[in-house]
């Protein structure tokens, strides 16, 4: 295997594997924001607000993230001009897209907690936003946790995806030396390497505290 | 029934503890257990939780085995590996949590066994089973599914079901202790019919007054060994071991 | 504004076509990743180190790095050694196998998630291990893993998206195509949107009335879509979240 190549071509694709960290890290906390605002209305008991946020849920569960980043970028572009960065097309792409999913793992976590903690919590006196930031939230943690951080590794590689519309990070910067050099293997593992030692620890994490499967 | 069938059945429905030792890992949790049951007898056996009852209950129908020491059932040496087998489906056993098969319903759960061990024609285990479930008062719900009955109702089933391939002896492990108090009595009054038949039975339970009535023999287990035993008048009302005493005071309480 | 409807809807030909490709890709695909699945589960599950270490690097070498580069590998890297796809093919292959590592965990876990409780009523009725397999354990596992295995046919079906990567002529690339043609961006995509979402909405749709006439008792919602639902019943007390 060509070693020299990916010695040569190493700060190149580590300077890319920034990006894709910004790019991920960004887009997790978007996702997240997304996610805890979606989630908590699809709990809401006024049906027109939960039935929207159902909505939300279901259009981007049900298409590929690809279209959301189409979506976005041209939209971008056509309404605040092609100076649009990439970057910032790719995180809001990346943010609504796995948003939605971020919010279905909130939603079960508000629904596992008992309908009492929140009556109890309304006899204190605490208002419903409190209620939700003091009772609910905290007590949602432990099963909302691991396929949280599941998600962000489904984020953090479909970072990769951002290349449909052009943007550089790690696979698309890959791809170039690979057009380039027409050494395909020793620049594919590398990235493969890369993507790895940022998401496997993260996957045995969550298999140590993911709650197993129960029987229905 | 001639009266040597009768007589077999009298040496092949007992059970023999000898010098029984249990550990899980570097828990000794049973230490040097001796028990007799008589066929035809109904022992309970009381204690505080993680006293070894289940584990008893749980080497004589065959989920665990023993150390060391020696287990007789009916005519099955427990404690020979290789024989330990035979006594599937001779025995009954009724779990704490039913554990009835979720996928099938009622008579689905009590008609297993007797198609797929004994090969019963569909029919004839389809007679069987409702006969089990007419005894403990269920045929009515024979399609229902698990799911869809009180927790009395599952437990009545899951008697039926442990009752269908005809054993000689029933273990309950605390068969009502999952249930509201209202459906205890549904459970417990199938239990005492059993006994007045003729079962042998070993139950784990919390009813006193299951034990008081129905109880050949009180048996009270401390911390993996049997502290004290007899009839229940004995052990219930007048016990002499201090554990016992404090147990009773604490459940009587409750 | 209805005029440009009007030029996009001309593609709709092309637009059902990719649809076809897409669905045929998923299906495929699909089929692909269960035999994986089942193949890596029964591995990790077996006697033999050798098989239970490969099934373990395939499974985590799969389910830790991008698709997009499985997709690249396929079609780009296997060619130096001498495997030669065309992209349809090279797509598949690297969507089914990629889908396959997360099924095989699914199985795994739908095994394992068969209390012993069940296995231990099993065994004291008198059925032997494999009789209590077929006739205890495996309905249940089927049952459990089933929302799951659902859910990984979706993912399949929008995982073909990226396929235009590498050029193949599925509904995301043949939108991008159209796009570039009418430079209608609103309308192309939420065709291609709404295509997507007719696709994945009938899997689901079609997967809940299978699992419904499959399982007894019928299984309940396998997974929510755009179509209206009964609320599904939320857990009020803490004895049901132990339970
Ligand atoms: N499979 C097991 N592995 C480890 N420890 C066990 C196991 N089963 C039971 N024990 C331990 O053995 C002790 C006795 O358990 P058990 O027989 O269930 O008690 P009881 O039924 O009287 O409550 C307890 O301390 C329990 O934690
Ligand atoms: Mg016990």
């Amino acid at each position: 295997m060509n070693l020299e190549l990916i010695w040569d071509n190493l700060p190149q694709l580590l300077k890319a594997f920034l990006v894709t960290l910004e790019l991920s890290a960004v887009s997790i906390a978007g996702s997240t924001a997304i996610g805890l605002v979606v989630g908590a209305l699809r709990t809401s008991r006024v049906p027109v607000v939960s039935q929207l946020a159902r909505a939300y849920v279901e259009i981007f569960r049900g298409s590929p993230l690809p279209i959301t980043l189409l979506f976005v970028y041209f939209g971008a572009a056509l309404y605040l001009g092609y100076s649009v960065e990439l970057f910032v097309a790719s995180a809001v792409g990346l943010s609504i897209y796995h948003g939605a999913y971020v919010a279905e793992i909130f939603r079960s976590g508000i629904e596992a907690v008992p309908t009492g903690q929140r009556e109890a919590a309304q006899t204190l006196g605490l208002s419903p936003m409190q209620t939700f930031r003091y009772v609910v939230l905290p007590q949602t943690r432990r099963i909302v946790f691991p396929p949280l951080i599941g998600q962000y590794i489904s984020l953090i590689k479909d970072t990769s995806i951002a290349f449909v519309i052009g943007m550089v990070e790690l696979m698309k910067a890959g791809q170039a030396i690979v057009d380039r050099t027409a050494e395909p293997v020793p620049v594919y593992l590398t990235i493969a390497a890369l993507y790895f030692v940022i998401c496997y620890p993260l996957s045995l994490w969550v298999r140590r505290n993911e709650r197993k499967i129960v029987p229905a | 029934m001639t009266a040597t069938t009768a007589k077999e059945q009298s040496i092949a429905s007992s059970i023999q503890l000898r010098a029984v030792t249990k550990a899980f890992g570097s828990v000794q949790v049973l230490k040097n257990i001796d028990l007799d049951v008589a066929s035809g007898k109904v022992v309970v056996l009381i204690g505080a939780s993680g006293s070894g009852k289940s584990t008893v209950l749980r080497i004589m129908s065959g989920l665990e085995t023993a150390d060391s020491g020696e287990v007789v059932v009916g005519d099955v040496p427990m404690h020979d590996p290789k024989r330990a087998p035979e006594i599937r489906g001779h025995v009954g056993m009724v779990f704490q949590q039913f554990n009835l098969f979720p996928h099938l319903n009622a008579l689905g759960n009590v008609t297993l066994a007797l198609r797929k061990s004994l090969k019963m024609s569909k029919a004839e285990a389809r007679e069987v089973g409702l006969r089990c479930l007419e005894r403990v008062g269920m045929q009515d719900r024979c399609a229902n599914y698990p799911s869809q009955l009180s927790g009395g109702q599952q437990q009545r089933v899951a008697i039926a079901r442990a009752l269908a391939v005809n054993p000689r002896i029933m273990f309950f492990d605390e068969a009502t202790s999952a249930l509201d108090p209202e459906l205890v009595g549904e459970v417990t009054s199938v239990m005492r019919s059993l006994a007045a038949d003729g079962m042998t039975m070993v139950v784990v339970t919390h009813e006193m007054g299951f034990a008081h009535r129905t109880a050949d023999r009180v048996v009270f287990m401390d911390d993996g060994v049997i502290a004290e035993q007899g009839s229940p008048e004995q052990v219930l009302k007048d016990p002499q071991h201090p554990r016992t005493q404090q147990f009773l005071a604490r459940v009587l309480e409750a | 504004m209805l005029y440009q409807w009007r030029s996009v809807l001309e593609y709709l030909p092309d637009f059902l076509r990719a649809m076809g490709l897409t669905l045929w890709i998923t299906l495929l695909a699909f089929a692909l990743a269960l035999v994986c699945g089942l193949g890596a589960a029964l591995a990790r599950n077996s006697k033999n180190a050798v098989l239970r270490l490969g099934a373990g690097a395939y499974v985590e070498i799969v389910r830790n790095t991008p698709v997009l580069l499985q997709i690249f590998v396929v079609f780009f890297a296997l060619p130096s050694f001498g495997l030669r796809m065309d992209a349809v093919t090279a797509g598949t292959v690297a969507i089914g196998v990629n889908v396959g590592g997360y099924l095989c965990e699914v199985f795994r876990a739908g095994i394992s998630s068969v209390a012993r409780a069940q296995r231990e009523a099993a065994q004291v009725l008198g059925l032997s291990s494999r009789q209590a397999f077929i006739s205890v354990i495996a309905p249940q596992a089927l049952r459990n893993v089933y929302p799951a295995t659902v859910n990984n046919l979706i993912q399949v079906l929008l995982g073909t998206s990226l396929l235009t990567a590498i050029a193949v002529p599925e509904l995301t690339g043949v939108a991008t195509v159209i796009n570039a043609r009418t430079l209608l961006f609103v309308q192309v995509f939420a065709i291609a949107l709404v295509l997507y979402l007719v696709l994945s909405n009938a899997l689901s749709f079609a997967s809940g009335l299978l699992g419904r006439v499959l399982f007894k008792p019928p299984l309940e919602q396998v997974r929510p879509g755009l179509w209206p639902v009964r609320r599904a019943r939320t857990i009020t007390t803490t004895a049901e979240v132990a339970a």
